[in-house]
């Protein structure tokens, strides 16, 4: 047990978890005691002094919890100048399940480590929407009183966006990235473990938080000030989580950025990168730049919280429409970091389904990019009602506008892409076609939204709930089902359930838009969101809605049951059953530890497919495959 | 976070290090150099949050500042500003000094640079316990507190950098060949510096 709890691991982890809450129990002990303020009182630790090392605790503990998990060892002994442990490549590859419960520096058990962990938190988030939809089903109270229905579709919303689609985009990157650019892992592999470790501490303490105090954090996703600054306990739960949430994006992108940047291989160029490079790279830049907002945002609401600041304090000078300026200035770029990388699953997907060549390669790179641009333009847009200056409506309205054209670029190209292909109809396929119906619907209510006569009309009103829905839904979770169908087979090496993939597909897309659709009606007829009870007429839709919303609950299920069965006793994956060019199907499902025996060498584009005698990468280093008179020599090596 | 940034690296330094094969250099950036550069580019994007908090309140606000009847040290932060400064050039003069192989001059150099930052947060503490104003009094203390405090952290954050580097000269690691494990905090240190440029000129000047 001794050797246990001293190797790093997490019985390691959980003791320094347990060492570091009461570390930040001692602290504020000795600081209200060296302050004179009231620590003991009838044989128990005031309310405010308990709630003072809850919040030090969950800012702190998780720091030691990371340092008992063994994230930080290297860089322990590489800081004091001693000898840095000799890698034995044991922190490589995985053998059984346990692997997958430590920190391990390969970006292949990695991706599968943030796949599994954004899935597992998409169920409770799921689980939580069920309940939304329960207490929904008729007017009036069903089972939650109004502040724990607050609570329910908060922590629905934050768990959702900041644990499930922003950290599972950057799984299968993680996982298919470095496969495609021809690196043997990512550029800095102990960062990358830190990333993903960073995740669970975030989710568990956003889910934490109904047990706090007061309940959960109940502002929704967006904890405007001064709500938040003078909610119970729980809203801290949802502040400090952000922040390591945040954290891992700003750390995993960087990772990126660096990797694409220094690790392509030869001949890779940035005009030979598969789509879902550039879409990661285009992401990253957003996150870099864009993530501090919600950091800072929120440490702003921490310090106004614990420490008696004044930012959000009108009647001292403060500014509480700030907030919402800091908070969307990142969450406007957010809905495309949410949103950039599905765009580049749908890439690899409908070319190698269509057999095909991507149509306007160069065109969907630069509209990636343009979003990224634009991105930074719209902010204000959430903010129409707000009461902030008149004249800032309109240009945001206009940059809105512009925005939905390199998304139409997008959307026309995949679309010339389809022409005349020759359509595979599987599972990752009818994903991305329902995909391209699904985001452009919510594409088209997103281009209604941004004028402001129609926006100040919907505002706070289920049409934005439709909105939202159609668009991180049927556009953001709908990419991801096509990129974990797509991507399964390398993976785990075995085959998914056909039958079960297309049974999925037509009961989720029936059942979405059975849920979503009508809500754009009850929307413009004025039924406000985030509110536990609504008015009689709307009875009827809402019974229909929460009854399909249980039909779509259910079809997850049948998702999670396919990948569980498939992965452990599927029909083994062959290298490359969909017969894709790109260099992650070049080699073994799942492949070696190392990616590649010998570097690749890149030769054309990506996407030729259906030109004949196109290669893309070939599987032997540049100086071997060069020399024309050599032939005979190179084939001779391919042979052995 | 900066630590993490450029500290994982640094398997490349270390000749017993046996991890994944060496990837294909598709660029002439280093690229713990270039993860810095990013994780700088998200640091500056913090400070832009601060900084429009500050415009919020001082500008579109229109708060009197500083607050009626506070008086802000602009002599002793200019001095502060000096010696801050000042530590970007010892750190140079340690990075040439590695270059040449001057050992001695590395540790110097980085001994008075860790001591400049170090007498900097000191005199910034001290300035804190004197002002006469806290970040509770009013929205300008808030700000005042909130970007010097930022910078204050970065600093901090800097000063643990600087002495890994400290502790690793006089352990008797880098040479004129190999000295990125010094470039890369170096960086980030001139940056601290650069941003107190920024935050003295607009917090304590204008």
């Amino acid at each position: 047990m001794t050797a246990r709890l001293r190797a790093p691991g997490l019985t390691r982890a959980g003791l320094f978890l347990v060492l570091g809450t009461l570390f930040c129990a001692a602290i504020i002990v000795a600081v209200r005691e060296a302050y004179g303020y009231p620590v003991f009182a009838d044989g128990g630790i005031v309310p405010k002094a308990q709630n003072a090392i809850l919040l030090l605790s969950l800012l702190i503990a998780p720091l030691w919890f990371l340092v008992g998990l063994g994230a930080f060892d290297y860089w322990f002994y590489w800081a004091a100048g001693k000898r840095t442990r000799p890698e034995d490549h044991s922190g490589h590859g995985a053998t059984s399940w346990k692997d997958y419960f430590r920190v391990n520096t390969d970006h292949k058990v990695i991706g599968i480590q943030y796949v599994v962990t954004s899935f597992f938190f998409m169920l409770i988030g799921g689980l939580l929407a069920m309940l939304v939809r329960a207490e929904l089903a008729a007017p009036g109270s069903q089972f939650v009183d109004a502040n724990a229905f607050n609570g329910l579709f908060s922590v629905h919303a934050s768990l959702m966006i900041f644990l499930f689609i922003i950290p599972v985009f950057a799984g299968l990157a993680n996982y298919v990235l470095p496969l495609m650019i021809g690196a043997p892992d990512m550029a800095f592999p102990r960062l990358n473990a830190l990333s993903f470790w960073m995740l669970p501490i975030a989710g568990v303490m956003m889910t934490a938080s109904f047990f706090a105090p007061g309940g959960s954090f109940s502002t929704g996703w967006t904890a405007y000030a001064p709500l938040s600054t003078s909610a119970p306990i729980g809203q801290m739960f949802f502040t400090i989580g952000v922040q390591f949430a945040g954290a891992s994006s700003i750390a995993t992108a960087l990772n990126f950025l660096v990797t694409i940047i220094t690790m392509r291989a030869p001949g890779m160029s940035f005009w030979r990168m598969p789509l879902l490079v550039w879409a990661n790279f285009s992401t990253s830049l957003l996150v870099v730049i864009a993530t501090p907002f919600i950091a800072a945002s929120q440490f702003f609401v921490l310090f106004d919280y614990a420490l008696g600041f004044n930012f959000f304090r009108p009647e001292r000078d403060g500014d509480i429409l700030m907030y919402q300026h800091v908070f969307w200035f990142y969450s406007h770029p957010a809905v495309y970091i949410m949103m950039l990388p599905g765009f580049g699953i749908i890439s690899e997907v409908l070319a190698v389904k269509a057999r095909k060549p991507i149509f306007g390669y160069r065109m969907m790179a630069f509209s990636l990019l343009a979003i990224v641009l634009l991105g930074f333009t719209v902010w204000a847009h959430h903010m129409f009602v707000s009461g902030m200056q008149d004249w800032i409506r309109i240009p945001m309205m206009v940059t809105t506008a512009i925005i939905a054209v390199p998304t139409g670029i997008k959307i026309f190209s995949w679309l010339a892409t389809l022409w005349k292909g020759v359509l595979h109809m599987d599972t990752p396929m009818l994903w991305a076609l329902g995909f391209i119906t699904m985001f452009t619907l919510g594409g088209i209510s997103g281009v209604v939204l941004a004028m402001v006569p129609m926006d100040i009309y919907v505002s706070d009103t289920y049409f934005i709930v439709a909105h939202i829905h159609y668009v991180l839904y049927g556009g953001s979770l709908f990419t991801i089902y096509a990129g974990v169908y797509y991507w399964f087979p390398k993976m785990t090496g075995r085959m998914f359930d056909e039958r079960l993939g297309k049974i999925h597909f037509w009961m989720t897309f029936v059942s979405f838009n059975a849920t979503f659709g009508p809500m754009h009606l009850v929307g413009v007829k004025g039924m406000p969101r985030r509110v536990a009870d609504y008015a009689e007429e709307f009875a009827a839709w809402n019974l229909f809605i929460s009854l399909s919303s249980f039909v779509l609950g259910l079809s997850t299920l049948v998702f999670i049951y396919n990948m569980v069965a498939s992965w452990r006793g599927g029909r083994r994956a062959s290298a490359n059953p969909w017969r894709a060019l790109t260099l992650e199907w070049q080699v073994t499902s799942p492949p070696p530890v190392f990616n590649f025996d010998r570097i690749p060498t890149v030769v054309g584009g990506p996407y030729e497919y259906g030109v004949p005698g196109h290669v893309h990468g070939i599987m032997e280093p540049a100086e071997e495959a060069r020399p024309k008179q050599a032939a005979g020599a190179s084939s001779a090596e391919e042979g052995v | 976070m900066a630590a993490a940034a450029h500290l994982g690296s640094h398997e490349h330094e270390d000749h017993h290090h046996h991890g994944p094969p060496e990837a294909n250099r598709s660029s002439r950036v280093d690229p713990a150099t270039l993860g810095m550069m990013l994780f700088i580019i998200s640091e500056i994007m913090v400070f832009g949050a601060f900084f429009t908090a500050y415009f919020f309140i001082r500008v579109v606000g229109g708060a009197e500042w500083p607050a009626e009847g506070d008086h802000l040290p602009k002599l002793i932060a200019g001095f502060n500003t000096a010696i801050l400064v000042s530590s970007s050039f010892t750190l140079h003069y340690a990075q040439e000094a590695i270059r040449k192989d001057n050992r001695r001059g590395l540790q110097l150099g980085m001994l008075v640079t860790f001591l400049l930052g170090a007498t900097f947060l000191f005199i910034q503490i001290n300035e804190y316990v004197h002002v006469g104003f806290s970040p509770q009094d009013h929205a300008q203390g808030t700000i005042f507190y909130g970007l010097t405090g930022l910078h204050g952290a970065h600093v901090t954050i800097g000063l643990v950098l600087l002495l890994f580097v400290v502790i690793r000269s006089f352990r008797g690691h880098y040479s004129s060949q190999s000295h990125l494990g010094m470039e890369v905090p170096g960086i980030y240190w001139h940056f601290v510096d650069v941003m107190w440029i920024v935050v003295y000129l607009t917090v304590y000047i204008i």
